[in-house]
């Protein structure tokens, strides 16, 4: 009887051990309870299966497991199932190995990492060439500067389309479709011969950073939601990695190529080659080598059960009426988008103010965003830590912090006329704006939980949105000079930050204010029950989002533990979902 | 913590490039004496709306020291380089014509270098081919003489102060090659094809295993 009950993720330590009878009464409730919950996230249309932070629990009280399962059942009763890591009842992994490559998780993770940091190769290769690619096609500065806007435009939507992709097909061939479909757009850079060209190139190839999203729809399926935030948090972290390994990459490529003996106006086009066949080879590794769930691919797992969708029009109803969503919006905008931006930018501002060779300047701007590997997941680690003493205001206060404290580096950087000051500030601007990336992922898992997927994937679309607009407003004139548009653009995202102290939560309160002294709205049940009709509530829809709303007591800071409240674990162990 | 080192590393090596461009930091252009050069270069083809094309065409380069120069004493090597005209730099500030001489981007292409003889008292002239990275633009010729320490004195260049005469418009090479178009296809429809087998055939096996 303990095999039994453990297997379900159930404990038998705290209350009772189910009869037979209850057993199968609840399993069955389960079922259809299992069925609703999981899918508000992997419904076609949400979009965002897999940029959760956790998936949701049971119904009725359960000391410590998380089991969550996932939108795809699978079959639980395989005895025959070997794993190399120690899984949960839907064989998804319950430990993180980061050094393995054992199939099917680790692989998997590394697949889904190495795909997404590929597609941003691809996506930010041109930025550290467009010292040749500029004399080459005769841009002027507003063409170089439209078509960096047009390479982060794309995604906006791909991103958005990404998740309906990946629940029909599975994670597997949602990376694939995009790894091989975009390989052509990279190699067709060899055709470029003017302005427009090179910006609707340069649009095609951003689609492909959609793999943000299937790689984080494939890690959610292979790993539980105990350590799925830190899991998410290292492919998102290591993925943006890419935008600055580009712009150490390619100048090298490049070089090699000149000294094979072409001549500069044909070397960059060849160089462009390499981030393709990267991808090619990366479509084909994922296909041969991985595998969609834990047991199996898709198309060979028979699916089971009926699996009812939430709808897709409850989600996206509740996702716009929460303000909260559009202030997420805008926070990503300016930290993720200026990012983006100075991916874009960096490397040719290096190069023409500093009189610097090609590929020191690539040299330099590569270690922006190779600061990512360790910066994103600070963020995300200091506001789990910050709302350990003082709950959500403390999340909101670390991202203002890191946010601003980003702002001003990246004023000082366009005031820096020495290399050194220049550098300096650079590294302090990275590691400021990127754990603040972090950090608003430590807020979005809480800003709702039935529309949960929707909200990160228009947080991350956010992202892309403000990379668009701060390019096009500060960079793709003669208007400003690049070191002005910098320091405007850190002042910008200063003024906008100050948009954090505007996110209330009525039980937890904001930067300013505490909690809603209304005895009823004040609890955590209260929030998340909202999302739900009166009909879906009595229909019992509602249970996960009162479980993870009993989870998130903690988000209270330390009144949480002198309350006697449940002192259950907080949702997030580490890094929540990372776009 | 890796951060402190990548700083201080970069903080290291930055100082030291940093050091190398001291020298050179405050001379200005407008110190230069002008005209002491003179110089005129003729397109291999001219006439109206004549563009050359990069790679190809030719120019005549034809240069002696001015009567009126005072510094000649001080020549040592002449360098001549190619500059853009204003209609050239117009939306592209990596073009921008400074007063510091180091901070000068508008003549980057380097056509010829070679040392003074003062005993030639005579008009030179040479020839130079195009060279095939020379971007699309209006350009001019200009000449710095330069003295012992490196450091530019004089110069002369082939249009007037104003920019406006005697300029001449180049076309650069494409880039583009039909070998690297070809590649370019075959590497793309690969990558699809590719996808579709896999596909294709992984949904027959599937269907394969379920009528089983």
């Amino acid at each position: 009887k303990p095999e039994r009950a453990k297997s379900k993720g159930l404990r038998r330590n705290k209350t009772h051990v189910l009869s037979q009878e209850e057993r199968v009464f609840f399993s069955r409730l389960l079922g259809t309870i299992m069925a609703h919950h999981n899918e508000d996230e992997g419904s076609i249309g949400t979009s965002m299966h897999g940029v959760t932070a956790r998936e949701q629990v049971f119904s009725f009280s359960v000391q410590g497991e998380d089991d969550g399962p996932s939108s795809h059942t699978v079959r639980f009763d395989d005895p025959t199932a070997k794993f190399a890591l120690p899984v949960d009842s839907e064989h998804r992994a319950t430990a993180f190995k980061p050094f393995s490559f054992a199939k099917p998780h680790m692989r998997a993770f590394h697949l889904g990492w190495i795909s997404f940091f590929t597609c941003f190769i691809s996506t930010f290769a041109a930025a550290p060439l467009v010292p040749i690619i500029r004399d080459n096609l005769d841009l002027t500065k507003s063409d170089i500067g439209k078509a960096g806007v047009a390479s982060v435009s794309g995604a906006i939507f791909s991103r958005l389309a990404m998740g309906a992709v990946c629940d029909l097909l599975g994670a597997r061939y949602g990376t694939a479709f995009l790894l091989m479909l975009s390989a052509p757009t990279v190699f067709s850079i060899s055709f470029v011969s003017d302005a427009g060209g090179y910006l609707s190139v340069r649009f095609m190839i951003g689609f492909c950073l959609a793999t943000f999203v299937s790689c984080q729809y494939w890690t959610s399926v292979m790993f539980n939601g105990k350590i799925i935030g830190l899991v998410n948090g290292c492919a998102g972290g290591w993925g943006d990695m890419g935008g600055g390994v580009t712009q150490l990459l390619m100048p090298m490529v490049f070089h090699v190529i000149k000294l094979a003996g072409a001549t500069p106006f044909t070397a960059w086009r060849i160089a462009f080659f390499i981030p393709g066949f990267l991808q090619v080879i990366m479509g084909i590794l994922v296909l041969t080598l991985g595998q969609d769930l834990p047991d199996g691919n898709l198309s060979t797992l028979q699916k089971r059960g009926e699996v009812s969708k939430d709808k897709f029009t409850k989600v996206f109803w509740y996702a716009v009426l929460n303000y909260r969503t559009y202030v997420l919006f805008l926070l990503y905008g300016f930290s993720m988008g200026i990012e983006m931006t100075i991916n874009n930018v960096i490397s040719e501002y290096f190069f023409d103010r500093f009189q610097l060779e090609l590929h020191t300047a690539g040299m330099i701007a590569a270690s922006f965003g190779m600061a990512n590997f360790f910066a994103r997941p600070l963020g995300g680690y200091a506001s789990d830590i910050s709302a350990r003493f003082f709950g959500m205001r403390g999340r909101l206060w670390t991202l203002w912090i890191l946010q601003t404290s980003g702002g001003i580096f990246c004023v000082w950087l366009g005031r820096a006329t020495s290399l050194p000051i220049a550098i300096l500030s650079m590294m302090l601007f990275s590691v400021g704006v990127q754990a603040a990336c972090g950090a608003i992922f430590g807020i979005v898992p809480f800003v709702s939980r039935r529309s949960l997927g929707l909200i990160s994937g228009l947080t991350g679309a956010g992202g892309n949105f403000g990379s668009g607009l701060t390019q096009l407003i500060f960079f793709s004139s003669s208007r400003f000079h690049t070191a002005d548009g910098l320091s405007l653009m850190g002042i910008m995202g200063m003024i906008f930050t100050l948009l954090v102290a505007f996110i209330h939560f009525p039980q937890w309160g904001s930067m300013f204010f505490g909690p809603t002294s209304d005895e009823k709205k004040s609890k955590e049940e209260h929030y998340y029950a909202a999302e739900w009709t009166e009909e879906e509530k009595r229909q019992g829809l509602h249970e996960g989002s009162l479980k993870f709303a009993e989870n998130c007591r903690s988000e209270r800071g330390r009144k949480a533990a002198s309350d006697g409240s449940s002192p259950s674990t907080p949702p997030e162990n580490g890094n929540p979902a990372h776009v | 913590m890796a951060i402190k080192k990548l700083l201080f590393a970069s903080l290291l090596i930055c100082s030291m490039i940093q050091s190398s461009h001291g020298a050179t930091k405050e001379r200005l252009f407008t110190d230069l004496e002008k005209g002491s050069l003179e110089i005129t270069a003729t397109p291999s083809r001219t006439g109206e709306g004549v563009v050359l094309a990069a790679g190809i065409d030719k120019l005549s380069i034809t240069w002696k020291v001015s009567s009126t120069a005072t510094k000649e004493p001080e020549f040592k090597t002449i360098k001549v380089k190619l500059c853009y005209a204003p209609v050239s730099q117009v939306d592209r500030p990596w073009r921008k014509t400074h007063n510091e001489l180091f901070k000068d981007k508008s003549c980057p292409h380097k056509i010829s270098s070679f040392s003074y003889d003062p005993t030639v008292k005579t008009a030179q002239s040479f020839d130079y081919t195009l060279e095939r990275d020379i971007p699309t633009g209006t350009y001019y010729v200009r000449a710095y003489a330069v003295d012992a320490i490196d450091h530019e004195v004089a110069f002369g260049q082939s249009t007037n102060e104003a920019k406006t005469t005697n300029l001449f418009s180049v076309q650069a090479i494409s880039g583009r090659h039909k070998s690297l178009d070809i590649a370019s296809v075959c590497f793309s429809v690969f990558s699809v094809v590719a996808l579709v087998v896999f596909f294709v055939n992984e949904k027959r096996k599937a269907k394969i295993e379920q009528s089983k």
